[in-house]
């Protein structure tokens, strides 16, 4: 509230006649905030308090007004946000939202292309045919997530800045390998089946668990090992950069799942359908392993990890194939100790388990 | 920064027995059938130049080629060998295969501009530069900068839904338009921590017809008159108030880099319509509908919003006589701007045509 001194001398102004000021004499918000920056800057977490703070878990906010500010009471109803909190909220969202930030970096720019050498035909025919793959996927993960921003209520606003980091990270991913499909000479090859399917998740919770959890976190494992992958370090840098994006996208959605079985723990079964079925479980095609299950984008990563098509060189490829799905499953497994589900080593399909280290106590 | 990767802080335990053996793999013969597929060769990137490995440069023939419409209902990259018809997945749920729907000429272009002038507020924002002011000064800025969070986090929502329907093909305008989204998001936190540095906090939400409008929006084309023509305008000549508005080196830069991006979100939204325009003599008429429901839309909340406009006239004059006039001023201001934008889109002398409780609502803010 602004002192009655002060609001008596406009007052008096002239000009004042048909001015109001009730917004000065009794604001609805809170006054008095002086957040400063911390070691990182001025970030999310830094102005997260007060009434600006932790949103209630039920909020009636339709109207799209920012959590801390006054409302109107003739606003326009928007109706379609999401009025419980843990339905989007993810601890990690402020975090994550500034390292997002921080970590920006450009597919024109970052990658050293004028250093590509130039590279055994079958190994560029495969690289070319992996970044037809993941140029074909990589931006339905911007796709999904862009589907329920328009859900995200205004008291939750952090998801929202989030998924808007994601949306960039997908651009970027889309756009680098493509440019590296296009850098070398073959270009763009054989696109396949790709990752329509995700797109069909219904609730933000069907989302974190078969796109974040599952899906990203196969393809997070894949891009740790772009050191084997690689046979240039234009491409190892291009795996590295896309798995340390690809790793806020999981730690988002993992804590989205943990926040969410705190408060919602009647819907552990419900997670447990999402897994069964990008497991492989529900319906015939067993082709979740992230990559590596078989296909042209299997034979093109064997052919890349094994240096060539001999068949030594392939049986070498398999091989370190199998390392990579191993390293696949047993990150999935460890995220899932993460959000509370250890439970499913149990009920894991055997394909998978079969993969497992022993649970570490 | 913290790493974010998922490791647990238990994880140094005793080392792991060793694995159950995985199932007997038998690798499949060599096939490579992917490495023929007939794509075009593209030549090798040379020259880069400053601007690095472009869009605009790895783009080349076929590949930068995009149809007027978009013939495969999956996520097909263009230019690369389509699956065939039976293993081609799931039809996806995309409604926009047109190209006059979404294309923008400049699409590719901005989006490397927008990656190479990005900023990050919580680090490149003076923020230490703001000095207190008088109570009510202060609370005029905090109730303006409210207004510009709140409808950037409305324009984004609405947008990130619209990314989700245009298919694959036209992947120019998806990159685009998600720079526009990570624009945006900055936006609305930028001025929000503003809001809260100063002994203030956020002013009273808007009376939200453009907000309604903006999510009821029937086509895309129509969602980025709304956005990138009709508010972006508006914004716009807010932020070019700067010089009248911001009281540290921090406002300042705020309103810089906002309205930096701004230009961007304005250019491709007057290379689209214009684009959609020359498609079709009817398109025409469509945009004048849109036009006239955003002016009448964007009057109502101007006319309801108290807390804005003497926000405004607080901010903009040391008096009320002088913000007042300061005001009619940026009023007349934003319309010029408006109107130019609508000019280079291919939408002339609308000027005379203006919707009448809009004209109202600016020339006697
Ligand atoms: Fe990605
Ligand atoms: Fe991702």
């Amino acid at each position: 509230m602004v002192k009655s001194d002060t609001l008596e001398m406009l007052r008096k102004e002239p000009g004042a006649e048909d001015m109001d000021f009730s917004w000065l004499d009794d604001p609805a918000a809170e006054r008095g905030m002086r957040v400063v920056p911390s070691k990182r800057g001025l970030t999310l977490e830094d102005i997260s308090v007060g009434t600006y703070g932790d949103p209630p878990e039920e909020t009636r906010n339709q109207s799209g007004r920012m959590r801390g500010s006054a409302p109107r009471p003739d606003a326009q109803n928007i109706g379609a946000h999401w009025i419980i909190k843990s339905e989007s909220w993810s601890e990690s969202a402020m975090m994550l939202y500034e390292e997002a930030l921080q970590r920006q970096w450009s597919s024109a720019t970052d990658i050293p292309w004028e250093e590509m050498p130039e590279l055994d035909e079958d190994l560029e025919l495969a690289m070319s045919q992996l970044c037809t793959f993941l140029t074909q996927v990589e931006f339905i993960a911007g796709d999904l997530p862009a589907k329920f921003a328009p859900n995200i209520s205004a008291e939750h606003f952090e998801t929202g800045l989030f998924l808007a980091t994601q949306i960039m990270d997908e651009a970027r991913h889309l756009d680098v390998f493509r440019k590296r499909a296009l850098a070398n000479g073959i270009g763009l090859l054989q696109a396949g089946p790709g990752a329509v399917g995700l797109l069909a998740a219904q609730s933000f919770l069907d989302m974190t668990a078969s796109l974040h959890l599952v899906g990203e976190g196969f393809v997070q494992s894949m891009f740790r090992m772009g050191e084997l992958i690689a046979h240039s370090e234009v491409d190892k840098k291009i795996f590295r950069l896309a798995a340390q994006d690809e790793s806020r996208h999981v730690a988002f959605g993992i804590m989205h799942m943990k926040h969410l079985l705190k408060n919602e723990p009647e819907r552990r079964e419900e997670i447990h359908t999402y897994l069964d079925r990008m497991e492989g479980q529900v319906g015939s095609t067993p082709n979740q392993s992230g990559l590596t299950g078989g296909g042209d984008t299997t034979e093109a990563l064997a052919i890349l990890l094994g240096g060539g098509k001999s068949e030594k060189q392939l049986d070498e490829g398999y091989t370190k194939l199998m390392a990579v799905r191993k390293r696949q499953f047993n990150e999935y497994v460890h995220r899932l100790d993460v959000v509370g589900l250890s439970d499913r080593r149990e009920r894991m399909h055997p394909r998978i388990r079969a993969f497992l280290e022993p649970k570490k106590n | 920064m913290p790493d974010s990767t998922t490791q647990a802080s238990d994880e140094e335990q005793a080392p792991a027995k060793q694995a159950d053996t995985p199932p007997e793999f038998k690798r499949p013969p060599l096939d490579m059938r992917w490495a023929n597929a007939p794509t075009e060769r593209p030549p090798l990137p040379k020259d880069l130049g400053p601007e690095g490995f472009t869009l605009r440069k790895a783009d080349v023939g076929s590949y930068g080629w995009a149809p007027d419409h978009w013939p495969y209902q999956n996520d097909t990259p263009r230019g690369a060998w389509p699956a065939p018809e039976d293993k081609r997945g799931l039809l996806a749920p995309y409604t926009i295969y047109d190209k006059h729907e979404v294309w923008a000429e400049n699409a590719a272009d901005l989006y490397e501009l927008a990656i190479r002038e990005r900023w990050a507020p919580a680090t490149e924002i003076t923020w230490g530069s703001i000095e207190p002011l008088a109570e009510h000064t202060e609370a005029a800025l905090d109730q303006i900068y409210t207004s510009i969070s709140e409808q950037q986090y409305n324009s984004n929502q609405v947008l990130m839904g619209w990314l989700g329907k245009i298919s694959y093909g036209y992947h120019e305008v998806k990159l685009y338009l998600s720079t526009q989204v990570f624009d945006q998001a900055r936006h609305v936190e930028a001025f929000r921590k503003r809001a809260l540095s100063n002994g203030g906090g956020l002013g009273v939400q808007m009376p939200g017809f453009m907000h309604r409008t903006v999510y009821g929006a029937f086509k895309f084309t129509e969602f980025i008159f709304y956005t990138n023509i009709l508010r972006a305008s508006f914004l716009l000549g807010i932020c070019e108030a700067s010089d009248k508005l911001a009281r540290s080196q921090a406002d300042r830069e705020l309103f810089e880099h906002t309205a930096n991006d701004l230009r961007r979100h304005s250019a491709y939204g007057v290379d689209h319509l214009k684009y959609y325009l020359r498609a079709a003599s009817v398109n025409r008429n469509r945009v004048n509908t849109w036009v006239a429901r955003g002016e009448a839309m964007m009057a109502a909340d101007l006319q309801r919003d108290t807390a804005l406009r003497e926000a405004l006239i607080l901010a903009l004059g040391d008096t009320i006589e002088e913000g007042k006039a300061a005001l009619k001023e940026l009023r007349a201001a934003q319309l010029q701007k408006y109107l130019l934008t609508l000019e280079a889109a291919s939408i002339y002398n609308h000027g005379e045509a203006l919707v009448p409780a809009f004209q109202e609502a600016i020339e006697s803010p």
